[in-house]
């Protein structure tokens, strides 16, 4: 099998992708190819553009890493397959792009905006969302999945098999909610206004109770 | 290009909300108010904005015929023929979807902005190909949708890939209310559809037997004149797009006094 063939653009402060993007085609072999965005946050329209580049020099997009939500979004909404990655995996990586300080603990990954109907946001480690998650909508994590918002879409928690993890919103009236192996239908009746709520696993079985922590 | 043109495309998702029906009346109540208004048909694969607006017969050249430079742009415009203000740009045929990209949309737009201060665009149910022409040339949107629960999921849908496409502002649109199904729970109500879409509401348009009358005549109901509901709703998003402002009615207390009941009563046709 022949190695997947990933052109990285650079950081934002470096240097712009544009300027850079061209030159990197001359050096790769025609056939798909992903590309890690880093920090660029790109637009359907910035996204067309490097697809349009890249079919030039007769390369196809096949993947797209980023740090940005936004970006990944965008993408599936163009029908590219996305990769979300997580700051805490970026820091390991690249040990001399420590300029970047996090003040957050970096296993948490943080999502600001709603996420609606056919929208999916996959995180590594915790996320923590602001904003609604809508009907049709789809969020998951390794670790918790926690919303500041509600939750009327689908969740799932410790989508890597963690039995531990947790959902928590400010209204929790999902279509469905996962924790690890676990599926749950949610609540046929509609819960009171103003308490926030956790879904974890007790007993075996997924149960709902007033938020704890 | 006219900077100052606005481009709105008017959207749904799922078919049959009504879009065409609000770009027709749109178009005739904002060229009754002395804008000069173009209505763009995108919907190639199904067009039928001209025969709502009664322009079937009229129609020589299209946007394929421009586009392939076969015939200038003001060849293919169709002038309304009660109100000069409001003209059409027919879609061409069916297999132009084909060979169609959203540069030609944006090329044929630009074109059709110069002349106008409204540009409304009749976008086709779906988030294909046809969606993804008809928004590379936009600037604005209104999503139109039912109080339904499959129309408010593909809204929902919608306002994501408009979001991603930097279309702003986003307007909405709620149509075919009906005031007693809401009071009975029967339909979702206004709240609980701006509570999922969260996008300003643009207006309410009450259902309406008129609508499907005027829409076999080709003659939009903010043309006749009309005072049914739906058209003095019609009427009052084409004001505050003007940016008159006009209060929402309230579906409560809609159709309830004497005055609506009788009015109800003359245009029930007995013969």
């Amino acid at each position: 099998m022949t190695m997947e063939q990933i052109i990285a653009l650079p950081w934002r402060r470096k240097a712009d992708w544009r300027e850079s993007l061209p030159g990197k085609l001359k050096k790769i072999e025609k056939g798909p190819i992903s590309i890690d965005s880093k920090d660029w946050l790109l637009r359907c329209r910035d996204l067309t553009k490097i697809k349009s580049l890249l079919e030039k020099s007769g390369l196809n997009l096949q993947r797209i890493h980023s740090l940005i939500p936004e970006t990944i979004v965008s993408a599936s909404a163009l029908g590219i397959q996305t990769q979300l990655i997580v700051e805490q995996e970026v820091q390991k990586n690249q040990k001399t792009e420590t300029a970047q300080s996090s003040q957050i603990s970096p296993t948490i990954y943080f999502h600001h905006g709603t996420l609606r109907s056919g929208e999916h946001l996959e995180s590594e480690g915790d996320v923590l969302l602001l904003g609604d998650v809508n009907p049709g909508a789809h969020i998951s994590a390794d670790g918790d999945v926690m919303i500041w918002g509600k939750l009327r879409g689908t969740a799932h928690a410790g989508k890597s098999g963690n039995q531990k993890a947790k959902i928590a919103a400010l209204q929790l009236r999902p279509l469905q909610l996962r924790i690890a192996n676990q599926v749950a239908r949610g609540p046929e009746e509609k819960p009171e206004n103003g308490f926030a709520e956790e879904a974890l696993i007790a007993s075996g079985n997924i149960v709902i109770q007033p938020a704890s922590t | 290009m006219a900077t100052n043109t606005r481009i709105i495309l008017i959207c749904s998702g799922k078919g049959g909300v009504g879009k065409t029906t609000l770009t027709a009346n749109l178009g005739i109540a904002l060229a009754r108010q002395g804008v000069r208004t173009a209505v763009l048909d995108a919907d190639f694969g199904l067009r039928n904005l001209d025969l709502l607006l009664g322009l079937e017969n009229r129609i020589v050249y299209t946007a394929q015929e421009v586009l392939e430079e076969s015939c200038r742009l003001d060849q293919a415009l169709v002038k309304h023929k009660q109100e000069p203000n409001l003209a059409l740009l027919p879609a061409g045929n069916p297999r132009m979807l084909d060979w169609l990209k959203p540069d030609d949309m944006q090329r044929i737009v630009a074109m059709v902005a110069e002349q106008f201060d409204y540009v409304l665009i009749d976008c086709p149910a779906g988030v294909e190909d046809g969606f993804k022409n008809a928004v590379s040339a936009s600037k604005e949107a209104i999503v139109v949708t039912n109080p339904e629960v499959s129309a408010v999921r593909d809204a929902d849908r919608v306002i994501g890939l408009l979001n991603t496409h930097e279309i702003k502002p986003v307007h909405l649109v709620l149509n075919r209310v009906r005031p007693k199904m809401i009071a009975s729970q029967e339909m979702l109500s206004v709240d609980d559809v701006t509570d999922i879409l969260a996008l300003p509401l643009l207006g309410l348009v009450l259902e309406d037997e008129q609508v499907i009358v005027s829409t076999n005549r080709g003659e939009p109901l903010t043309l006749t004149g009309s005072n049914s509901p739906a058209a003095r709703c019609y009427s009052n998003i084409a004001k505050r797009m003007q940016g008159e402002d006009i209060p929402l009615i309230d579906p409560a207390k809609e159709g309830s006094g004497m005055r609506d009941k009788f009015r109800r009563l003359m245009q029930t046709k007995i013969f």
